[in-house]
């Protein structure tokens, strides 16, 4: 007996008995079916960005491809098949669906005043303007031209920055090209991916 | 051993006693999987060992024909009841065609090779006895050992007993193989953006695969998430999924033996 795919389809779209290709009888399981609440994830291969290991990471992401619905991150996992940790992720690795969501993640800017015991929020405008102000004068402060052996360097010694290693590869170029601009050498980040 | 015959009759029985919906679809479920075990057992113990060759093999494999179609038809739906009829009025040579036929041309719309076949197959894997006349093309995404397409798709953590990832089971002969886990298990698309995972709730460790380009689909059963679980009886158990899914255009890479 040649059976198609399509006969089950048929006959449920009919509205009558719905059956299996084989012509077992799935009527409670087609109601329960449409009570079925369901969600589509999609998987996307990345690369933890927190050390040298550089373990691969599948991260689960939830959507259904909507234009107007926000993809959102539900979970983030050890790729099995990466040669390097094949599925398995340290403790830090393992948390770093929190990296992406994260309820304590700051999102405004903060500064804590010489003497003070806490942080205090401030606006962004007033902190880059107090940032700018503090580079400018520790920058004219400490700025050296040439060294003693009448070399110029133009290099600034009282700056120094240091990056995370979440940070980006766009981020970290254009941290190194403002730093740079700026003289300062002690110039290092976390980042080894 | 996770997977065996009497595991999976346990635990057809065990979800059919949870859900009162799928009970009538794992029933006729659990009634097949007796009778493969039977034959199963008997294929095992049978005095002329198997050889591989389905042709030389027809003496021991016929025998149990008879009675798994009478089983058919005093307990299956009227469609293939019928055709159990009519497959017991043309006789052995039809039974040889149609176990012959199953076994070249693999399909899994034949329901009744596949049921007869797979214990087969799957006594070939226990003895170690490869098939000999079963040319099929070699990939990754169809059975080493005997060519066939995967039922089911099986995601588990590491273990030193077991690697982790995914593994895809074979529809006729039950192996187990590793198989990438972001990859179509049909088509062979790797582009992330066009596979999808579609996720219940009510089937938490149930999952379907789905690829956008070639429309197919195959449900994975997560082992981390239910350990107890036995892969090819969950995944019936889950035809609400199937339901769904089919309802949104897919198709599925291999019909388990209820059509699903």
């Amino acid at each position: 007996m040649a059976i198609s795919r399509r006969t089950f389809l048929q006959r449920s779209l009919a509205g009558g008995a719905a059956i299996t290709a084989f012509g077992f009888d799935v009527t409670p399981i087609y109601a329960q079916a449409r009570t079925l609440k369901i969600e589509r994830t999609t998987e996307t291969r990345s690369t933890c960005p927190y050390c040298s290991v550089s373990c691969g990471v599948i991260i689960h992401t939830l959507g259904d491809k909507a234009k107007n619905a926000i993809p959102q991150v539900v979970h983030v996992e050890g790729d099995p098949d990466h040669p390097i940790n094949r599925g398995t992720l340290c403790p830090k690795g393992a948390s770093l669906e929190q990296d992406i969501l994260n309820e304590r993640r700051l999102m405004k800017p903060q500064v804590r005043r010489p003497g003070a015991d806490r942080w205090e929020d401030i606006p962004w405008d007033q902190a880059l303007d107090e940032i700018g102000h503090w580079v400018k004068k520790t920058r004219d402060a400490t700025f050296v031209e040439k060294d003693p052996r009448g070399r110029t360097v133009n290099r600034c010694e009282g700056i120094a920055w240091n990056g995370g290693c979440t940070d980006t590869n766009e981020f970290n170029y254009l941290v190194v090209k403002t730093m740079r601009s700026l003289g300062v050498c002690y110039l290092e980040n976390q980042a080894r991916v | 051993m996770r997977d065996s015959w009497e595991k999976r009759i346990d635990r057809a029985l065990e979800l059919a006693g949870r859900d009162a919906a799928a009970r009538p679809l794992l029933d006729a479920y659990r009634r097949l999987l007796i009778l493969q075990r039977d034959c199963h057992a008997s294929l095992r113990a049978h005095p002329e060992p198997l050889t591989g060759s389905l042709e030389r093999d027809l003496i021991a494999l016929r025998v149990h024909v008879p009675h798994i179609l009478k089983d058919v038809v005093a307990t299956g739906p009227p469609r293939l009841a019928e055709e159990a009829r009519q497959i017991i009025a043309a006789g052995n040579h039809a039974i040889d065609v149609l176990l012959l036929t199953g076994w070249h041309t693999p399909s899994d719309e034949h329901f009744f090779a596949r049921v007869i076949l797979q214990p087969y197959a799957n006594c070939l894997v226990t003895l170690r006895v490869r098939p000999l006349d079963r040319d099929l093309p070699h990939a990754d995404n169809v059975c080493p050992f005997c060519g066939g397409a995967p039922q089911v798709s099986i995601l588990q953590n590491a273990s030193d007993a077991e690697p982790g990832g995914r593994q895809l089971q074979c529809g006729t002969c039950f192996t187990t193989w590793p198989f990438r886990r972001l990859l179509c298990a049909r088509c062979g698309e790797d582009d992330e953006r066009k596979l999808g995972y579609f996720h219940s709730p009510a089937y938490d460790h149930l999952r379907v695969d789905a690829c956008d380009t070639c429309r197919h689909y195959l449900k994975s059963v997560d082992l981390s998430r239910l350990g107890l679980a036995v892969p090819v009886v969950d995944e019936v158990a889950g035809a609400p999924l199937d339901l769904w899914t089919h309802e949104r255009g897919y198709e599925k890479i291999e019909l388990n033996l209820v059509g699903l």
